[in-house]
């Protein structure tokens, strides 16, 4: 058993946190007041491979594996969560099902456009009454001739404002429940789809969560991912893998947190000392870092299973549970060593807390997660 | 065109360092290592002149080291390096400046490089002499410091800075050696499907013992950390006092009130 990154790996998080902190860090603050991420920087992230990095290279992608995947999400969420969950949401769920169930020709259409960044994608799964519940969504599509016809609505879309390309899910009978839900690839651009809102919210207020109106929204059938009526298990699939960008994204989070607290820890003089010579300091430094590690191993090592072809759904359901968890902890914390410079907007981890708190509810909430798991160990 | 590009891996500089056992060179042991960052500039100034001309010349990096020397080599093809050389050496840092552009030079001869591209120092052992050993060794032209680089039909011309932030121009014919300051470029990012592509690119592995034909000429005699700073004077009691107290302070430990 080898803990160590291989050299490759180091090669490639010593370079993407040079790209982060040269590129990404400085906009982080602004990236969160003004509620969007420059253009420019997606187009940077699209150069540098991050909207790519586990799909083959004949798609456009980087080629690499899952591991660098988690690492790029991992180092560019230290800085950004925002930033993190863009290159999650949309490589974990639009390019990841276009390549595990497209044909040759559904792949080679739309993967090099989305694996270098021109065009963002999403996963329009949610509803505004199918959360978790995903096999009860209410969005119907209909044959007419070469084309689905596609009414409904969906909501909290990550990467949705981009108008992009998505992979949808309807429903050809909702009473068929999970059996009648078919995945399709859609272009955002087609007429009848409409943005209803890009949502305010308490974090990662960067990356964009769109409701959408479908009104007669028309798919030509060569769209249709997988087969009709396999949306669910596709839909399902695509989480499993999108829980370790999840995992990553809350790591980066709860990492760039704990560096600015144990910076601010040795700098930050009370009574005379630093206060990390105060031991009520140090316990929680260490029961920060503590849960930190923890979460990287299991979502490495859930990222290494993939990567090997192993089953992975029971550590990707931890890795994700974990890591979001740290994250919320090692943020809060953070704020506590800070004192009350950390309530205020400029000392980041204010932003950091925010961000933290959605990895706990999407892509599964963690009370999903624990049914996975429980599931798992139980049959 | 066939150039050489020299890069040492060196300890990331936000490093708390220790001395090693023997008291001579740092001890490795949990720290982080990178590219030194003058050798980076020279990569990308290599890899500039290469796409200057349509992709012709070859570019071969080099690395003295252990293993992990590997992660710069790796970094350096990247960035666009076609191919790497590792000497392999465990006890790098016992070798001298000497020694070390010794090894290079015996690489470099027969190869046919035309140019040797390197950083003007290593940001650990900042001796600043390799680079232009290897000159000296190999017979080829030499320009130090550049922070300015172009090439035209076999010439380059290289602005050098010198003393007080004057700038000098020089012109130099093939084959030659420069070594490259801070501020020459801005070094690229290896892009993820660079970092791929990297993968497939050829690194040969040649032991030291192979290329090192000579003796060292200086040796480390020691090393240590500076003298740990007292904590500062505070001067405290009445105005008049405290001026008493800095005026005989700023006379007896200082040169500041001497008559010149």
């Amino acid at each position: 058993m080898n803990f160590e990154l291989s050299q490759d790996h180091k090669v490639l998080k010593d370079s993407v946190r040079d790209f982060v902190v040269n590129e990404i860090k400085p906009l982080a603050m602004q990236i969160d007041e003004e509620h969007m991420i420059p253009d420019d920087l997606v187009r940077k992230m699209g150069e540098m491979g991050f909207l790519g990095s586990y799909l083959p290279e004949e798609y456009g992608g980087a080629g690499l594996d899952m591991l660098s995947y988690a690492i790029v999400v991992e180092e560019v969420s230290k800085a950004c969560g925002s930033s993190g969950v863009l290159i999650s949401a949309h490589t974990s769920l639009a390019c990841g099902p276009i390549y595990t169930f497209g044909t040759e020709e559904q792949k080679k259409k739309w993967l090099p456009d989305l694996n270098t960044g021109k065009v963002i994608g999403c996963f329009l799964l949610t509803e505004p009454d199918a959360g978790s519940d995903a096999g009860a969504i209410a969005t119907t599509y209909k044959r007419d001739g070469d084309h689905f016809v596609i009414n409904g609505s969906k909501i909290f879309i990550t990467n949705g404002g981009y108008k992009g390309t998505g992979v949808l899910f309807a429903t050809s009978d909702k009473n068929l429940k999970h059996k009648g839900v078919s995945a399709f690839i859609i272009d955002l651009q087609s007429p009848g789809v409409e943005i209803l809102k890009n949502e305010k919210k308490l974090g990662i207020r960067g990356s964009y969560t769109t409701a959408f109106a479908l009104d007669s929204v028309r798919i030509p059938v060569e769209n249709l991912l997988g087969q009709e009526g396999q949306g669910f298990k596709i839909a399902m699939d695509t989480l499993n893998g999108g829980r370790i960008g999840i995992a990553s994204q809350a790591l980066g989070i709860a990492e760039g947190a704990f560096d600015l607290a144990l910076a601010y820890s040795k700098e930050r003089k009370q009574f005379g000392h630093p206060i990390c010579e105060l031991q009520a300091i140090q316990f929680k430094l260490a029961d920060m870092y503590a849960k930190i590690e923890t979460s990287k191993l299991m979502t490495y090592k859930a990222a290494c299973l993939k990567d090997s072809k192993k089953n992975y759904t029971m550590e990707s359901a931890m890795c994700k549970m974990l890591a979001s968890e740290a994250a919320t902890f090692v943020t809060k914390e953070a704020i506590q060593i800070h004192g009350g410079y950390g309530f205020i907007v400029d000392y980041e981890v204010e932003r950091m807390y925010r961000d933290a708190k959605i990895t706990e509810i999407y892509e599964g909430t963690n009370e999903v997660q624990r049914v996975v798991v429980s599931k798992l160990l139980l049959s | 065109m066939k150039i050489l590009v020299c890069i040492k891996q060196v300890p990331d500089m936000e490093s708390r360092f220790k001395l090693n056992s023997e008291g001579t060179w740092y001890d490795e042991s949990d720290l982080a290592f990178r590219m030194n960052e003058y050798d980076e500039y020279a990569v990308e100034q290599a890899v500039q002149l290469k796409e200057q001309l349509g992709g012709e010349p070859e570019i071969t990096v080099l690395s003295i080291g252990p293993d992990r020397v590997v992660e710069a080599l790796k970094k350096a093809l990247a960035m666009g390096a076609d191919r790497a050389v590792h000497v392999k050496d465990d006890k790098y840092y016992q070798k001298d400046p000497w020694q070390v552009a010794s090894v290079i030079a015996g690489h470099a001869a027969g190869q046919g490089y035309d140019l040797v591209f390197t950083g003007m120092q290593s940001q650990d052992r900042g001796s600043a002499q390799v680079g232009v050993t290897v000159a000296e060794l190999l017979g080829f032209g030499c320009a130090t410091t550049l922070v300015g680089f172009t090439y035209d039909a076999g010439v380059i011309m290289a602005k050098r800075e010198l003393e007080g932030g004057s700038k000098g121009v020089i012109k130099l014919k093939l084959p030659a050696v420069v070594t490259c300051q801070l501020g020459l470029n801005t070094p690229r990012y290896p892009t993820l499907p660079n970092i791929m592509k990297a993968k497939k690119k050829e690194i040969v592995v040649q032991a030291v013992s192979e290329l090192l034909k000579e003796a060292e000429v200086t040796g480390t005699g020691g090393m240590y950390p500076p003298a740990k700073r007292g904590g500062g004077i505070v001067i405290e009691g009445e105005v008049n006092d405290q001026l008493d107290k800095l005026m005989r302070i700023l006379k007896e430990k200082t040169t500041v009130l001497r008559a010149a």
